[in-house]
């Protein structure tokens, strides 16, 4: 019994590396466990065992479907899922994750196979679609993502299968996709899978050139650098240790531009040898973390997000620490003409002297090993514009900018989707937040844009059209905090509502900079679209 | 569309579009990944880009949905992929706080 005990404790931490969802209490055990467990090698032999009962092999010894696909490591659990699902698998955790890996390290996409759709695998909120060419967008994008398509890799014959499969699980397909009014079939099952395979081919010159490519070893000392979106900046170090083939265990010491801390530990998978997924704990939450190293193993970027709130998350970019002179990143990105302004400059060897361009007057406060705060004047007649930051060797252009004026807000994203939420699912959120810009004089006369990033601003909401003011939308939906995050209102038929609606709402979201903040008399106002909808029940990993 | 007029802004950017060769680019461009893009009403979003011609309530037409797998991406389709889906849940108005997700969190 214990040992069953321990191969599912094992596996639901691998899986939720994927997933993202590990009781944070549960990570250290988890990880012992890990490390004992088959690696890759036997990969193979447990393909064989649990796929191979239906999947024959060919004369190569290749598995029927399996040897025709790839896929990211979210594609391959999405898989294993449906066969569990669908056709009576049943395996141990362990085993399924063990399977995972083969697959993800031996099927898998190149980096730059994968890189056009890793927002849907960052899990990023509000990301307009993949636009797939011709026909395609209507034929496979209309209930799924266009992204999800773009995350695998196959020849027309299995592509074909694949169409097989929708029409026969999902036999209605037919009268969706306007097989009424057109031989859609007969599309379907030879123009789309022609045109899938040669979009998106088992066999590309990137993945053979990616299977050669030597591993990456990502232990060491790491600068990061990042912005969580209604929360701000932060930087720090991360100091990450290999313990096993593929598996690392960091440390982070974070900070956001006002100070509070953003500690954690991650424990990680790397899948196709450069795929991070990790489960972390970053202050008080609990994390997961979908990464991209470089190919020369020298930066590792992506997004990290909540387990339970994947809306809800940060842009994640670290560099290795090195032995040169380096910014990368200056806090705030923004000084107001005229104030004096805590700076800090994040880095490594900033040492000499200090210089951020015109009408900017560095004082320095503290040097540290990874930072350099600064007290910066900024005269009055400062010209609005971009600086290059100078520190000794080290120099980052167009880091931090002079402004006088906003003249408008950019609201990101600027259309957005929230989801009611309540019973058994959780509401999803919509974060928004501000780019504050001015425009100056630039090249030929034409306006150039300053982008300031975020200032504090009021957030309001209102109706986006009249129909949701005759609905009251604004009433029922849901409210917009202090940091620019909406939270919808609980699912349901709503008995005070006209046909007992769900508190669905079609919004505007307003974000107010106050008369004087922004070098103006009056206010500034920048808007976005937010569309209140009802939940999903159908939530893999890949949309 | 010649002899219609746009009556609204999305018909208008239609209109011009299709004057341009761009339609595909706009029915893109008004949605976000995730989301279903066929609007006959939609699930999320309304042939409009808004909600109010949304099913309302939506639970009064879910199983009308689940049942012949018409939202497949968003609700779980009862007839293949996940029968028990609705088990225990008999009307989907007064029981929608019993249906859960359907892919594994673990």
């Amino acid at each position: 019994m214990s040992t069953t005990s321990k191969a599912e404790n094992t596996g639901g931490w691998a899986l939720a590396v994927l997933l993202g969802v590990l009781a944070a209490g549960a990570a250290t055990r988890a990880v012992a466990a890990v490390t004992a467990t088959t690696g890759p090698a036997d990969g193979a032999t447990l393909v064989k065992t649990y796929c191979g009962a239906c999947h024959l092999p060919d004369r190569q010894g290749t598995l029927a479907r399996i040897g025709d696909e790839r896929k990211t490591p979210e594609g391959w659990v999405m898989t294993i899922f449906r066969m569990q699902n669908l056709h009576g698998l049943q395996l141990p955790a362990t085993a399924r994750d063990t399977i995972v890996r083969y697959l993800a390290d031996t099927r898998g996409l190149a980096p730059s196979e994968a890189a056009p759709a890793r927002f849907a695998l960052e899990r990023r909120p509000n990301v307009p679609d993949l636009a797939l060419p011709g026909d395609l967008q209507r034929m496979c994008a209309r209930c799924h993502s266009a992204a999800r398509i773009a995350l695998e890799r196959r020849d027309a014959a299995d592509w074909l299968k694949n169409a097989n499969w929708h029409l026969a699980e999902f036999p209605t397909i037919e009268y969706q996709e306007g097989a009424r009014d057109r031989h859609w079939w007969r599309e379907a099952s030879t123009k789309v899978p022609a045109e899938l395979g040669r979009l998106f081919p088992l066999h590309t010159a990137a993945w053979a050139a990616w299977q050669r490519h030597a591993p990456i070893d990502l232990a060491g000392r790491w600068l990061v650098r990042g912005d969580e979106p209604g929360r701000g900046t932060y930087w720090g170090t991360a100091e990450i240790r290999r313990t096993a083939a593929d598996e690392y265990r960091t440390t982070y010491r974070l900070r956001f531009a006002d100070g509070q801390a953003l500690d954690g530990q991650s424990h990680a998978i790397v899948y196709t040898g450069y795929e991070w997924r990790g489960t972390a704990t970053l202050g008080d939450r609990s994390t997961h973390e979908v990464f991209a190293a470089s190919p020369g193993g020298r930066r590792l970027s992506g997004r990290w997000f909540l387990d339970d709130h994947a809306e809800i998350g940060a842009d994640w970019d670290a560099v290795r620490a090195g032995r040169a002179p380096r910014i990368v990143l200056v806090s705030p990105r923004a000084i107001r003409a005229g104030t004096s302004t805590r700076v800090t400059i994040v880095g490594e060897h900033l040492g000499g002297r200090v210089d951020l361009g015109a009408g900017l007057r560095a004082r320095v406060v503290h040097r540290g090993r990874t930072s350099l705060v600064l007290q910066v004047d900024a005269a009055a007649h400062a010209a609005p514009g971009y600086r290059t930051v100078r520190v000794g060797g080290a120099n980052a252009a167009d880091a931090v900018a002079v402004y006088d004026r906003v003249d408008r807000l950019d609201v990101t994203p600027a259309y957005a989707i929230a989801r009611l939420g309540g019973g058994k699912i959780d509401p999803v959120a919509a974060q928004f937040a501000v780019d504050a810009i001015e425009e100056i004089p630039g090249p030929a006369s034409k306006p150039q844009a300053v982008h300031l990033g975020a200032l504090p601003v009021a957030w309001s909401i209102g109706p986006f059209d009249a129909q949701a003011a005759h609905d009251r939308d604004v009433d029922f939906a849901g409210r917009i905090d202090s940091r620019g995050r909406f939270l919808p209102a609980g699912a349901g038929p709503n008995p005070k509502r006209p046909f007992h609606a769900d508190n669905t709402g079609n919004l505007e979201v307003i974000a107010t900079l106050p008369p004087g903040a922004a070098g103006r008399p009056t206010a500034v106002v920048g808007k976005a679209h937010l569309v209140v909808t009802v939940q999903r029940w159908n939530t893999p990993p890949i949309y | 569309m010649s002899g219609m007029k746009p009556v609204n802004t999305k018909a208008q950017l239609l209109t011009e579009a299709e004057r341009s060769g761009h339609v595909e680019e706009v029915v893109t461009m008004e949605s976000v990944a995730g989301c279903a893009t066929t609007f006959d009403p939609g699930w999320e979003v309304d042939p409009f880009g808004g909600v109010a011609s949304l099913c309302q309530p939506m639970e009064a037409d879910l199983y009308g949905c689940s049942d012949p797998c018409w939202w497949p991406a968003q609700v779980p389709d009862t007839l293949n992929t996940y029968p028990n889906w609705d088990a225990g849940a008999p009307s989907a108005q007064n029981d929608w706080r019993e249906l859960d997700a359907v892919f594994p969190k673990k």
